[in-house]
């Protein structure tokens, strides 16, 4: 699906995002969607029917009144390890883990729309097209001709701005460089981040701030215990932030309200 | 599922899935392809009044396919494995050697035997589809009705005979016959090719003669058998009447059946009655 | 008069020695489900129109009603390939009475099942890029493979049955065709025996493969999980049960005896013996899955049954009430051989396996995964279940055709006048008769 580049070493792309900068504003949901052709929800669409490939969730620590605090955590494809639930399952090999970026990358022109992939992943990273992609009159002016939308009913996520990895990758080749420059390579919700809560970087590259702040002592991922092997890492000071990274335990959540 | 297909991956359960479900396509392609080739092969070679009867008496119910030697009071129970067809059997071989059956032919009294108040003459020999067949000092062979199959359609509303020169096979269709809604196929009692035909009124359905030129009728009925079997048969008359709902005096007690069974029983279902004695599931 | 003439020629072609109804009433009662039939057309048609958004199924709950109904239904179906399996593989020729009506409802299920899987998935017309770029190692292609090849294996075995149509079978070639294929039924038997066990199992690892759902994740023995041998024997089963619960009922419907006391007592028995040894492997699963596998994922068991209304009510009645309480009446020989008995414990045991599906198809997805997730509840919209009542009218429709011109219960027109004995006597040995 994507071909191996032999010449430059693999690259294992991941995020650090510090929640507690994190203000729930949205922007990155909105960037996200203009970058990769997202349609606005069709009428009838709820939040459990929309598309948003990156999703700011509000959370608390379930105390009452003056005690009650919150935060917000934005969650999107945590790009597993090669171990990725959504791979093996997919019964038209419609998904695979590239082994040059460490992307879980989706193929929705193969896809068949039997939803497999989306009862396999644990965080609800994946998205449905229950309806015709559709967009008001006008706002066809908007789309980016670099990405592909998807038509009705196959599932799709995110994949780290693919697009712009490879519009830099054509740069760095036509620049006669091996490897891509960082700067040229930044998915929309970490270029839109108002605070600067999201990093992107090649994990495997120690000086990178992303490596960094995933080995930070604070820094945790959702659902280690099931063994996925994210590459997505959440960071934060508060211990009760860090608990959203086990199991549920019946009364503690809460959806972001703009979700 | 193609080796050059893009994407395919060679390994070990690759191997083993695609190699499963290509075995199991052809698997189940040669088993049709082999019931569609024999298929031919039996049209081909007219086996089918063959397969007809092995069709039927397959559908026979288990109490129907009993042995002729059954009758005689020889086993107590056994199923027929050949069809009725005793010249395959070294069971009735075995037995007809150790009790040799008196022939018709050789026998001084062949004249009118009755039973059961309906006429079953010693000089032929019976096939349980209620058929009769004679051998005639020509070399050929008279086949028809017996008194019991006569009775049981009174006078057929038509007949279909085959015409002169065509094959007839042991329980193989010899004639149909049509009385109200019944439809049967009656069954031949022997091998061999077509050279005259008769009618209800001629005494006689068909002329037959051999084709291998030897008469052998030991799949037949004869003598001491003849009145067991009839007798067995008027019990599944009765039973099959009354399974069509008619009222049934019971003939054990010295009843007779009527020169026209079905007119006395006009309501009742004829057609899955003669099915029944006729061996037309 | 063409009413006449119509008349005359249906009950040409209704087989010797049986009795059916007359042809406007038989029609009478098709038209009920042809409605019904009609109305399921629309409701699928208006979701391959329109979308998926037709249904209430969302990014939550990626599968809902119809994957649920496909899942029991196909293990409903079992027993064509389980009946067939023991008639002509280990030649219990008892069952001769109620293969043919295993085979129809085999395929009935098979072909529904099929049918709201497509409407079911986004792209319909992507179906073969299963065939063409599978992956091996999901079960969902396994599944796909196994189904389509065995409903292949079902229409052909259901072949033999039209062709022994009283007027069909005056054709020389059908007659020849139907005789030769009888004689090799034992291979596609044995074939779909091979393939059902593939995919009746491959449906129970589609949910213990699923690593990030801890609820439905189970550890097994190589690359299946332990749903897989749990999903075979259920089905096999249940197979018998619901045999025996179709015949009753459609004995009910048509006022017949068609099958006789023995045959019952078999299926019963077989039925209550695999139920037990289920039982006793889901028990054993169980507590495996609560001890071990589910806090070794860092979920302990009981938060599963904190969410209100998923109680461990559901665990109860799913092993107890529907799986050991049948078992146990099925094994009983004095309970057993009465109807008032025997048919509520086949349905227990049906009800049994359709909770077990409910439970790995929509329990696993109802549940949350993530702590800030909340515990969300789903219902048909009226397409789904349209969709679904289609394929019911669809059954329906197939075995009533089916039982009036074909040989559906062989041993129907020995059983016309029987009376029915009080006791059926036990046959003794397991089995061979």
């Amino acid at each position: 699906m994507i071909a191996e580049t032999k010449k430059t070493p693999a690259a294992r792309y991941g995020m650090s995002i510090d929640v507690d900068r994190c203000n729930g504003c949205g922007s990155c949901m909105v960037a996200c969607a203009v970058e990769n052709n997202v349609p606005p929800a069709a009428s009838g669409a709820t939040d459990r029917t929309g598309l948003t490939w990156i999703r700011v969730f509000r959370i608390d620590n379930g105390a009452e009144g003056s005690g009650r605090r919150s935060a917000f955590v934005p969650v999107l494809c945590q790009h597993c390890g090669k171990d990725a639930p959504c791979v093996s399952v997919c019964p038209q090999q419609a998904v695979d883990v590239d082994p040059a970026t460490g992307i879980v990358g989706q193929m929705p022109e193969r896809c068949l729309g039997c939803r497999y992939c989306m009862a396999a992943c644990p965080y609800h990273a994946r998205y449905f097209n229950w309806w015709d992609p559709t967009w008001p009159a006008g706002m066809e002016k908007t789309l980016n001709p670099d990405v592909a939308p998807r038509m009705r009913g196959v599932v799709e996520k995110c994949n780290f701005c693919h697009g712009r990895w490879h519009a830099a990758k054509a740069k760095a080749v036509a620049n006669g460089k091996n490897e891509i420059d960082p700067a040229d390579y930044i998915p929309a919700c970490v270029e839109a981040c108002p605070s600067g809560a999201i990093h992107f970087g090649k994990l495997n590259d120690p000086a990178t701030e992303t490596a960094q702040g995933a080995r930070h002592p604070d820094s945790f991922r959702m659902l280690e215990s099931l063994g996925t092997d994210p590459k997505i890492y959440y960071h934060s000071k508060k211990n009760w932030v860090r608990e959203i990274s086990s199991a549920p335990r019946p009364g503690l959540a809460k959806e972001n309200a703009r979700g | 599922m193609l080796p050059w297909n893009y994407g395919f991956h060679f390994g070990a359960a690759t191997y083993i899935f695609m190699g499963a479900f290509y075995t199991v396509l052809l698997v189940v392609s040669i088993t049709v392809l082999n019931a569609l080739w024999r298929t031919r092969r039996g049209l081909r070679e007219g086996k089918v009044e063959d397969i007809r009867w092995h069709s039927d008496f397959h559908d026979l119910s288990a109490a129907d396919r009993s042995c002729r030697h059954v009758l005689t009071g020889e086993f107590a129970s056994r199923e027929c494995p050949h069809a009725f067809d005793c010249r395959e059997c070294k069971t009735h071989a075995k037995l007809i050697a150790v009790h040799p059956p008196v022939h018709a032919a050789v026998s001084p009294d062949a004249d009118e035997a009755e039973l059961f108040g309906m006429s079953f003459p010693l000089d032929r020999m019976y096939h349980r589809g209620h058929t009769w067949a004679r051998p005639e000092a020509d070399g050929t062979m008279t086949v028809g009705l017996d008194d019991l199959g006569a009775r049981l359609l009174g006078t057929p509303d038509s007949v279909e005979l085959p015409e002169p020169g065509s094959r007839v096979q042991v329980s193989g269709t010899a004639f149909r016959l049509h009385k109200r809604e019944a439809d049967v196929r009656v069954l031949s009692p022997v091998d061999g090719e077509v050279v005259e035909t008769g009618g209800v009124d001629r005494g006689f359905y068909l002329r037959v003669k051999p084709l291998s030129g030897t008469i052998d009728m030991r799949h037949l009925l004869c003598d001491s058998e003849v009145k067991p079997w009839l007798m067995r048969e008027l019990e599944r008359l009765q039973l099959a009447l009354s399974m069509e709902g008619a009222s049934v005096p019971s003939l054990a007690d010295g009843g007779v059946p009527v020169s026209d069974i079905a007119a006395a029983y006009p309501r009742t279902n004829w057609d899955a009655v003669c099915g029944e004695m006729f061996l037309e599931p | 008069m063409v009413r006449e003439m119509a008349k005359e020629m249906d009950k040409e072609f209704i087989t010797r020695g049986v009795r059916r109804c007359s042809t406007p009433r038989f029609l009478l009662w098709l038209a009920p489900w042809v409605a019904m039939l009609l109305f399921g057309a629309y409701s699928a048609g208006l979701c391959l129109v329109k979308g998926l958004n037709q249904t209430n199924m969302d990014n939550r709950y990626a599968f809902g009603l119809w994957i649920f109904v496909d899942l029991t239904i196909i293990a409903l179906g079992a027993g064509a390939f389980f009946t067939g399996f023991l008639l002509y593989i280990l030649k219990f020729k008892e069952l001769r009475a109620v293969i043919n009506s295993a085979v129809v409802i085999g395929l009935v299920c098979y072909s529904g099942a099929m049918a709201a899987l497509m409407v079911d998935v986004g792209q319909p017309l992507r179906a073969w890029f299963t065939f063409w770029y599978p992956n091996v190692h999901s079960m969902l292609t396994e599944v796909t493979f196994c189904i389509s090849c065995y409903l292949t294996v079902l229409l052909i075995e259901y072949l033999p049955i039209v062709l022994k149509n009283r007027k069909l079978r005056d054709i020389p070639s059908f007659l020849v065709f139907e005789f030769e294929m009888h004689k090799l039924i034992y291979v596609l038997a044995g074939v779909g025996t091979f393939l059902s066990f593939f995919h009746q199992g491959s449906l129970g690892g589609l949910y213990g493969v699923l690593r990030g759902r801890p609820f439905a994740f189970r550890e097994g023995f190589f690359v299946w999980p332990s749903t897989f041998f749990l999903f075979i024997i259920s089905a096999a089963a249940v197979g018998p049960s619901f045999l025996i619960f179709t015949t009753w009922i459609v004995e009910k419907i048509t006022g017949k005896r068609l099958v006789k006391d023995r045959v019952f007592t078999l299926l019963a028995r077989i039925s209550g013996i695999l139920l037990s040894v289920y039982v006793l492997a889901k028990t054993v699963d169980t507590l495996i899955w609560i001890n071990r596998t589910s806090p070794a994922l860092g979920f302990t068991a009981s938060q599963y049954y904190d969410w209100k209304p998923f109680g461990t009510w559901i665990l109860f009645v799913e092993i107890v009430l529907c799986g050991l309480v049948p078992a146990l009446i099925l094994l009983t020989p004095r309970l057993r051989s009465r109807r008032a008995w025997l048919i509520p414990a086949a349905a227990l045991a049906c009800c049994g396996v359709a909770l077990n599906r409910y439970v790995q198809t929509v329990q696993t997805l109802a549940l949350p995964t993530l702590s800030f997730d909340k515990f969300l509840s789903y219902t048909p919209s009226w397409q789904e279940v349209g969709t679904f009542l289609g394929v019911l009218a669809y059954g329906v429709l197939v075995y009533s055709f089916s039982f009036r011109y074909f040989q559906i219960f062989p041993q129907e027109r020995e059983l016309r006048n029987e009376v029915r004995p009080q006791h059926e006597e036990e046959p003794v040995l397991a089995g061979r008769f």
